[in-house]
């Protein structure tokens, strides 16, 4: 595997990694199962096109992508708590809704190139190159420079009264409920929050591979969850900072994976959400396996 | 109402009440609560038939009745999970007949049955007294838990005697359920509730388990002078603990013994009043049957 090939694996699993941690939010806090992130991404990354090729700063068009993430992921808490929807139904709804919104965005058109607007790599390239370093890793240090914002904000957040509020409403809603937390109230922020952190990654992949088109969502949640039981299955760490952390490392190692995987011509491109679907329910089975495979060998010791 | 007067006192008596005598407002007033279950459909049936309930500060009340007789229909009622179709509630001199369940949660400190229910089992002893210590109140973006407070939780888990004032960092996940149930307890009374609801809390515990339980309720309950009503399907219980025994049935309150009622009641006589209410019941449903 080329030098490039493991730099851009590593790029891939950093921005993804803000992904992955929005899914972290849904799937592991709140215990809520959230598929209204496949369409949230490209809704960030069509918003943030839109704003740049409208010649808003790259900078600040990352604020409406994240406002405009937040909103679908209300939508989507809604949804369930207020119409008591299902809410794996409800986010398949919200995000079967987005596609369209995403073309409306998107001025009726599936895609916003972005190959001649200025994005957030400029001015970040100078910044980078006056460190010394090969301009060809800019993009990696600024997605480096943001995961480790996010992580310590989300690590900070998590610790707060509110952040508690979160964890404990995906523990035991009957309990936090009869402590005083409106469960309707948590779920709605948090997978707004969620999802805006879904979106933030959609506008800087956007802005990176230069074009937002609506399809690029695909196949998120699917990646997210393999990430997140990777980093979980290699760290296992039952602490909130350890559970953070593992989510971005987890991320990167399954780009490294799938990149390693593509290069060794294992399996074509094409094949790749059917393998990461794999992984996921290998993953995901894994302890049920472990249980059987060791209640079988105690049968057998006792047959004896 | 029926007098059990002949009968004789078996059972320790409660401390009397502070306010015997002295005319007070009731902490609790619950006025002709009606539910209904499944409303309209064929399987409609009446779990709460125009209850009125007072309850005067500092009371312990203990509540009996056999399976379906309304009692946990009526703590949902006045905890606001599930609010009756008819009725008022007024709870310290607010009308919360409005008032979301957790919204409620400012003036009530629940323990469930399942002694699981009461704590987040991912979470860590302190963190989950930490959420209990801001019952009812704003939650911002200050710290979960601050070191001031893990003073506080550890002088009251010291009563408890279990060690686990040593173990504040550890998940709750990893402590036995009558552990967890005493947490639960602590928790419920870290801030001072206006009304305590125990639904049945002892009831899925060991028997010494149990006992070690009720005994810290007692003195917990004791301690604050807690509001209290307590379900139970234990008659020693219901007998030995609590100023004040009410059964239900069919939604309605049948007995309602004060404390010097209750100190001459036995076992035996509750299950006497139960056999005579569920012969009542095959009369009743007759009644219904004939006259619609």
């Amino acid at each position: 595997m080329s030098f490039f090939a493991i730099t851009g694996a590593i790029e891939q699993g950093l921005v993804y990694g803000l992904m992955t941690l929005g899914v972290f939010i849904t799937f592991r806090v709140l215990d809520f199962p959230d598929l209204t992130v496949d369409g949230s991404l490209p809704l960030g990354a069509a918003v943030s096109s839109v704003c740049i090729t409208n010649g808003l700063d790259p900078w600040l068009s990352l604020l409406p992508a994240m406002v405009a993430g937040f909103l679908a992921g209300m939508v989507t808490g809604l949804l369930t708590t207020r119409l008591k929807i299902l809410h794996l139904l409800a986010s398949i709804l919200t995000m079967t809704a987005l596609y369209s919104v995403n073309i409306m965005v998107m001025g009726g058109r599936p895609n916003v190139p972005l190959i001649n607007s200025p994005t957030v790599f400029g001015p970040a390239r100078k910044l980078v190159a006056s460190l010394g370093v090969s301009p060809w890793l800019t993009s990696s240090f600024l997605f480096l420079f943001l995961v480790l914002a996010v992580v310590a904000a989300l690590i900070w957040l998590m610790r707060t009264e509110f952040g508690q509020a979160l964890l404990a409403t995906g523990d035991n809603p009957r309990m936090i409920t009869s402590l005083g937390v409106n469960t309707g109230f948590t779920i709605v922020v948090g997978v707004g929050l969620s999802n805006s952190l879904v979106s933030l990654c959609g506008a800087l992949v956007a802005q990176n591979q230069g074009t937002a088109e609506v399809s690029m969502g695909v196949g998120t949640i699917v990646a997210g969850l393999a990430s997140i039981v990777v980093g979980e299955t290699l760290f296992g760490g039952r602490r909130i900072v350890t559970r953070i952390v593992s989510v971005v490392v987890g991320s990167i190692l399954y780009r490294l994976a799938i990149a390693t995987a593509l290069s060794l011509n294992v399996f074509k491109p094409s094949n790749l959400n059917l393998v990461t679907a794999s992984i996921v329910v290998a993953a995901l089975s894994l302890p049920r396996l472990k249980a059987f495979i060791r209640n079988r060998g105690y049968r057998q010791k006792r047959n004896v | 109402m029926y007098n059990p007067s002949h009968l004789e006192a078996t059972v320790p008596a409660m401390p009397p009440m502070a306010a015997v005598g002295v005319p007070t407002v009731n902490m609790l007033e619950a006025t002709s609560l009606v539910k209904y279950f499944d409303r309209g459909t064929v399987n409609e049936v009446l779990a709460l038939d125009g209850v009125d309930l007072r309850v005067q500060p500092g009371e312990f009340v203990c509540i009996i009745g056999s399976n379906g007789a309304g009692k946990s229909t009526l703590m949902g009622c006045i905890s606001g999970c599930s609010p009756p179709d008819y009725g008022r509630t007024v709870l310290d001199g607010h009308d919360i007949t409005f008032w979301p369940e957790y919204r409620r949660a400012s003036l009530i400190g629940r323990v469930f049955q399942d002694p699981l229910a009461g704590t987040c089992s991912s979470m860590t002893i302190e963190e989950n007294m930490a959420l209990a210590l801001r019952r009812g109140r704003q939650r911002g973006f200050r710290r979960g838990v601050t070191n001031s407070e893990r003073e506080l939780f550890r002088t009251s888990l010291s009563k408890l005697d279990l060690g686990l004032e040593h173990r504040l960092p550890d998940q709750v996940g990893l402590l036995s359920g009558g552990q967890r149930q005493s947490i639960t307890l602590l928790m419920a009374t870290l801030i001072k509730p206006k009304l305590l609801l125990l639904d049945e809390h002892t009831a899925s515990l060991d028997p010494k388990t149990a006992e070690l339980n009720m005994k810290l309720t007692c003195e917990l309950v004791e301690e604050e002078r807690l509001t209290t009503l307590m379900i139970t399907h234990n008659m020693q219980q219901a007998i030995s603990y609590g100023h004040r025994l009410i059964m239900l049935h069919q939604g309605r309150i049948i007995l309602d013994f004060d404390q010097e009622a209750k100190k001459r009641l036995t076992v035996r006589d509750l299950l006497q009043h139960f056999h005579s209410a569920a012969s009542d019941l095959s009369n009743s449903i007759s009644d219904r049957l004939l006259l619609g």
